[in-house]
């Protein structure tokens, strides 16, 4: 200990508070060390207060924990008694540096893997966990009416409920609203939407009928509240990464996971359409027609299948044909049909809007 | 005792690739193990290399900020504004499907002006973070205001800017850039920034005027084109309709970006050469040309490394930065006492919040 405390090693010092740079003689005792040089002695200080700043021209600098701006720095290789009681230099960031870099990748590895596997396979249990009741609520409150845009034609408004009837929907809120878009939606709640777009393109009521089945598998499933969710999980999560590695990950995961359950309101679909005895055929020649548009798409098809949140259409198109069976009655008659199609003929009154847009 | 500023470059770079490599490619891989929550740290480590590296006059810059903050700062802007915002989205929706139209309308407008507001401040106060950060002689800089008046100059100017068709652009730029650097100080001096507008004008009207040029350019060019229908079937007419248009829309977003840089080179130059410390007057010099040249390098070190490379892009900017920087005039060391500015506790989590990158 004597030894120690007589070593003396010049270093240059910053005090934090002047910006002249002071040249000052480091003098270690026995609780640390003192600075001391022309304006007299400063310390102690600790050794385990340094913290590394890097190095200039070779040689190592520290500044001190709680006195920022406070520095010394060595203008030669510091002797080796003294080396051992500085602090190691600047690494990865605490945590890392205390287990070691390939450790801690293992480490982060794994419990990447872990989180990754909660996000995606929580949702369906936390939906589980949430009340009809509630879910009817927000489907509700997100709905309105439509902003007047429901249509209710009455004969139309009569096919609907015995297509919806007859296909088991009885407890959905099934209706059909005047936006021109090939489509239909579901949301919370047991709300079913078909656009006006989709009977306009629809050559038979057992298209409909497919495509009501799908949506009310998503309802059954509670599809829509679980991909709502997962997504507000995974970009919760995913948030932090600095931009593309983030949002790659994420568009992968719920396209992956929307795809998933596409297929299965698909497999809903067919089982009920079976159930009810109405032919799947027609539905197999709506995605044939869908698949053309893709076909003219050209090679980029099979890409955007695999990227896109539905299974292709020639996919869809080959699974309800396979599952064509004899003995089906159509879903509506001739003059049902002709109605369901005008229900936009009359829609529900509209409220007093601001401006429109 | 006094510091010249003159002779040698006031400022200089000292960074190697080889040196900064491992630093790259270590922050690359931590950072996606962690799912992206390294990138905080990743960027401490990034920074305090390339300030490390850094010699103003005689002495070295150093990077004092921690990951900590950085994530601390991301926390606390995602829950003030980030989920309030998300929130407000979803009443938007909400409303437009209810068919609240006028409501849904308001309610956008009302944000939209939010996120304008909320940009300024975020950017004043990144600014604010990095100067309290940046020790040079043991001595920081900082700012005492918070940044929110600047976030309404930066809402109004943003908005008169754009009006009159946008001609006020490099008005409202210099004045935010004069109001940004007046409330900042180092140590126990205020930055002075008295940028003019006037200079940069005329290549702001070129990159202006220039669509319009090549529009009508484009049309000229189709036009002697034309006389193929005669002879071509529909179907090669078709094509070479498609071709021209490709091409067309290829050199209209080149040489808007060029010009683009042809404007932006003398913007800098004129906002920074008018920036000074006490008797410190700062410099940049890089000309269009070498601003020509960091884009372009930067463009194929992303394309032909398949975007790794884009772990070196800040190193790039950060070496081409400093290394046009140039300061000239004195600083009394006696009287460069510490900053008494209040130190912010966290990071640009705000600024991170708009994804915007550190220049």
């Amino acid at each position: 200990m004597s030894a120690r405390s007589e070593m003396r090693v010049p270093v240059w010092h910053y005090d934090g508070q002047s910006g002249v740079r002071q040249a000052r003689e480091l003098v270690v005792a026995a609780q640390g060390f003192f600075l001391s040089g022309a304006g007299g002695e400063t310390g102690p200080f600790a050794f385990a207060d340094l913290i590394p700043h890097g190095r200039t021209d070779g040689y190592p600098q520290y500044g001190l924990r709680k006195m920022p701006g406070w520095r010394i720095g060595f203008t030669d290789a510091p002797p080796a008694e003294l080396a051992g009681l500085l602090p190691g230099k600047r690494g990865y960031g605490r945590l890392i540096d205390k287990v070691g870099l390939w450790p801690a990748v293992g480490v982060f590895v794994a419990l990447s893997a872990v989180i990754l596997w909660l996000l995606v396979t929580t949702p369906p249990m936390l939906v589980r966990m949430i009340p009809q009741s509630i879910e009817k609520q927000w489907g509700a409150a997100m709905i309105g009416d439509f902003g007047g845009r429901t249509c209710t034609a009455a004969t139309g408004t009569a096919a609907l409920a015995k297509l919806a009837g007859r296909l088991g929907a009885r407890d959905m809120d099934v209706r059909v609203v005047d936006v021109p878009i090939v489509n239909a939606v579901t949301l919370p709640g047991g709300h079913i939407m078909l656009f006006s777009g989709l009977l306009d393109e629809a050559e038979s009521p057992d298209e409909i009928a497919g495509i009501l089945a799908h949506e009310m598998g998503h309802v059954r499933n509670r599809d829509v509240l679980e991909s709502l969710v997962r997504q507000l999980g995974l970009s919760m999560v995913l948030a932090g990464a600095d931009g593309s590695v983030g949002g790659y990950t994420n568009a992968l995961l719920s396209a992956s996971y929307s795809r998933a359950t596409e297929a299965r309101a698909d497999g809903f679909a067919l089982d009920r359409l079976h159930a009810v005895a109405i032919p799947t055929a027609a539905t197999a020649g709506f995605f044939r027609r869908l698949a053309k548009v893709e076909m003219s798409l050209g090679g980029a098809g099979a890409l955007l299948g695999y990227m896109s949140s539905h299974p292709l259409s020639a996919e869809r198109m080959r699974l309800f044909e396979q599952g064509a069976r004899p003995g089906t009655t159509a879903s509506l008659d001739a003059n049902e049909w002709t109605a369901l199609r005008g229900i936009c003929s009359q829609r529900a009154a509209a409220k007093e809007r601001g401006f429109q847009f | 005792m006094e510091e010249q500023a003159s002779g040698a470059r006031a400022f200089e770079f000292h960074g190697t690739w080889r040196e900064f490599a491992p630093i790259a490619f270590t922050n690359l891989l931590l950072t996606i193990v962690t799912l992206g929550i390294y990138s905080f740290w990743a960027r401490t480590r990034e920074r305090q290399y390339l300030w490390g590296q850094t010699r103003f006059i005689d002495d070295r810059l150093e990077w004092t900020g921690t990951g900590g903050e950085l994530l601390i700062g991301y926390i606390i802007a995602l829950v003030v504004f980030g989920i309030p915002l998300g929130a407000l989205n979803f009443v938007v929706q909400a409303l437009a499907m209810q068919g609240h139209d006028g409501g849904a309308a308001l309610l956008i407008i009302v944000i939209y002006l939010a996120l304008f507001f909320l940009f300024g401040v975020a950017v004043f106060r990144a600014l604010r973070y990095r100067l309290s950060r940046t020790f040079w002689h043991g001595i920081r800089g900082g700012s005492d205001a918070q940044g929110f008046g600047y976030g309404l100059t930066h809402l109004w100017k943003t908005w008169v800017g754009g009006m009159a068709l946008g001609l006020m652009v490099p008005w409202a730029m210099t004045g935010l850039w004069n109001q940004r650097w007046n409330a900042m100080s180092f140590g126990p001096h205020a930055f002075t920034s008295d940028a003019d507008w006037r200079p940069v004008m005329g290549r702001y009207l070129l990159y202006y005027l220039a669509p319009i040029l090549l529009v009508g350019g484009g049309v000229v060019f189709a036009a002697m084109f034309a006389p193929t229908r005669a002879q071509g079937t529909r179907e090669e007419v078709m094509q070479s309709i498609a071709v021209a248009a490709a091409i067309g829309y290829f050199i209209f977003f080149v040489v808007l970006g060029l010009i683009a840089i042809v404007f932006y080179a003398a913007y800098f130059r004129e906002v920074v050469s008018n920036l000074s410390l006490a008797d410190l007057d700062f410099r940049f010099e890089a000309r269009t040309w070498d601003w020509f040249k960091l884009m372009i390098g930067n463009f194929f070190l992303v394309v032909l490394t398949l975007g790794i490379g884009f772990i070196f892009v800040g190193y790039r900017n950060w070496a081409f930065f400093i290394r046009h920087m140039n300061a000239f005039g004195t600083l009394d060391l006696d009287s460069f006492t510490q900053s008494t500015t209040r130190r912010p506790g966290q990071g640009e989590g705000l600024l991170d919040a708009f994804d915007v990158g550190a220049f």
